[in-house]
């Protein structure tokens, strides 16, 4: 299943003004499965996600995707390598003026010479992936949090991509929708069987559904491995973040309690 | 200075969007549509009031040498030339200037902005194009409804508030501007179209954060958009009319 890194940041590093952001931080990720990026708030997670999709290019290092270096790429190049790619964003970022249908049917209009029929086909296909049939013509200011999310994720794998990029998806969301989101996603990752790349500082259900984890601290990637491999580093600053967010009162959390990590 | 090199830098990008990406031309007539009704009503009322004011002033001062007669030579001077490019001008910069301002920074603050581009779609070919090419189309529009709506209070009240012979008030105005005045009314309000997209976008661009960044971006682009309009047109004026102004 696993291949050569479809993703590699190489020393890659970043400020803003005084604030560092990124310190040379190196990391793969690699093809045909789910890494995760996690790491406490502000340490630079959606920084790097930015990076990867040419957002932001890097003061210092390498960001390649499919082999394209996205600092150097031209805008031609850049835009080749993201259309490989899906996104979803923190917080939707679906067009106000747009409804449902027209937010999910806007990379199509883009990028493919589909008829109408086609796309209106296409559109509801993946609106029934994400668990949101009949909402074409629903205006999307009428949505909740976690139905902005499922139109997201409708728009970001609409294309069929290769990668599928997570900025946060469980971030502003009550416990119950943050868990169907996660459901949704390890049901996309079977479905799809393609790259995911999470960022979350939600460990529990990113534990759930990666392969690989990464974590950010300080500016730095100061963990990174298997999942199984990861949940058990000694780092100090890996135990306090997953003892933060997986040991229960009664003792019964903790990662020794999530299925598989037994 | 620095703020005048970013424009630049700016309109420079815009425009190699332009010629890389092209024209959404699907959406120019929609926006040309938001923008002309947007911005007609409030620039109705201003150029009546403003048409009124004109013949009232000129009546003043010109009843004192005996030259009432002139009132509509004043009328059509002023207006055409001057007042009814930069009034459309303003008005349309305070209204579909601020909506532009405040649109893209509300897309900016939301993510939308990124997300345009991780689809791998130019944001400022789709934003800012349609839009400009929609404000070049009502522009003209704008400027010759104001000029007409000026003159027309102004005949209104010169004829029946101050009691001038109406026939004399159009000969004069048609003494006091050309064909040629008309033409050049269009050619400021494209310069203005120009000025007041561009600027209200690159506000939107560079908004900062929050509702204070969006708040800002609105209140910057309209206040530079209408200064910037109103400092060019001298010098259109100028270049358009130079020392042959009567």
């Amino acid at each position: 299943m696993s291949e050569g890194p479809l993703i590699r940041l190489v020393d890659v590093s970043k400020r803003f003004g005084e604030l560092v952001v990124l310190d040379g931080v190196s990391l793969d990720i690699p093809a045909g499965q789910t890494t995760a990026i996690i790491g406490p708030s502000g340490t630079g997670k959606s920084v790097l996600l930015k990076h990867i999709v040419g957002l932001l290019d890097p003061d210092a290092g390498e960001v390649l995707c499919f082999d394209v270096d996205m600092a150097r790429a031209s805008e031609a190049e850049r835009y080749a390598v993201r259309r490989r790619f899906g996104m979803l964003f923190q917080h939707g970022a679906l067009f106000d003026s747009l409804s449902v249908g027209e937010n999910v049917a806007f990379p199509l209009e883009h990028h493919t010479s589909m008829t109408a029929a086609q796309q209106r086909k296409r559109v509801d296909e993946v609106l029934a992936m994400v668990e949101l049939p009949d909402t074409f013509d629903r205006p999307t200011t009428a949505l909740s949090g976690g139905q902005r999310k499922r139109v997201g994720l409708a728009r970001a794998i609409v294309l069929e991509p290769e990668v599928v990029l997570f900025d946060e998806p469980n971030s502003g969301l009550d416990p119950l929708t943050s868990d169907a989101i996660d459901a949704l996603i390890g049901d996309m990752k079977r479905k799809l069987g393609i790259t995911f790349v999470i960022i979350s500082h939600d460990i529990v259900g990113t534990v759930a559904v990666a392969d690989h984890i990464a974590m950010l601290y300080g500016g730095k990637c100061i963990a990174q491995g298997p999942t199984a491999q990861f949940v058990r580093s000694e780092h100090p600053m890996v135990r306090r973040f997953l003892q933060r967010n997986l040991a229960l009162p009664d003792g019964t959390g903790g990662v020794a309690g999530l299925p598989g990590l037994g | 200075m620095n703020a005048l090199g970013n424009y630049a830098l700016f309109v420079w990008d815009f425009f190699g969007a332009l010629r890389r990406h092209g024209v959404p031309s699907s959406r120019i007539v929609a926006e040309a549509y938001a923008i002309g009704i947007r911005s007609l009503p409030i620039l109705l009322i201003i150029s009546a009031f403003v048409g009124t004011n004109l013949a009232l002033q000129g009546y003043n001062a010109f009843k004192p040498l005996g030259g009432q007669r002139l009132v509509g030579m004043f009328v059509a001077l002023a207006g055409v030339r001057e007042l009814a490019p930069t009034i459309a001008a303003a008005m349309v910069a305070a209204k579909a200037g601020t909506e532009m301002a405040s649109q893209i920074a509300v897309m900016r603050l939301r993510e939308q902005i990124d997300a345009l581009e991780v689809m791998a779609v130019n944001p400022l070919a789709w934003l800012v194009a349609p839009r400009l090419f929609g404000i070049l189309l009502v522009m003209p529009a704008l400027t010759i409804i104001a000029i007409f709506t000026m003159t027309s209070s102004a005949y209104a009240v010169a004829v029946f508030q101050l009691g001038l012979n109406g026939q004399t008030f159009m000969a004069f105005a048609a003494e006091g501007v050309d064909q040629i005045d008309f033409f050049y009314g269009v050619v400021k309000a494209l310069l203005f179209g120009v000025i007041i997209c561009t600027v209200s976008c690159w506000y939107g661009f560079r908004a900062g954060k929050g509702p204070e960044g969006v708040g800002r971006a609105t209140n910057g682009a309209v206040v530079t958009a209408a200064v910037a309009c109103v400092c060019l047109n001298y010098f259109v004026s100028e270049l358009l009319y130079g020392g042959s102004l009567p």
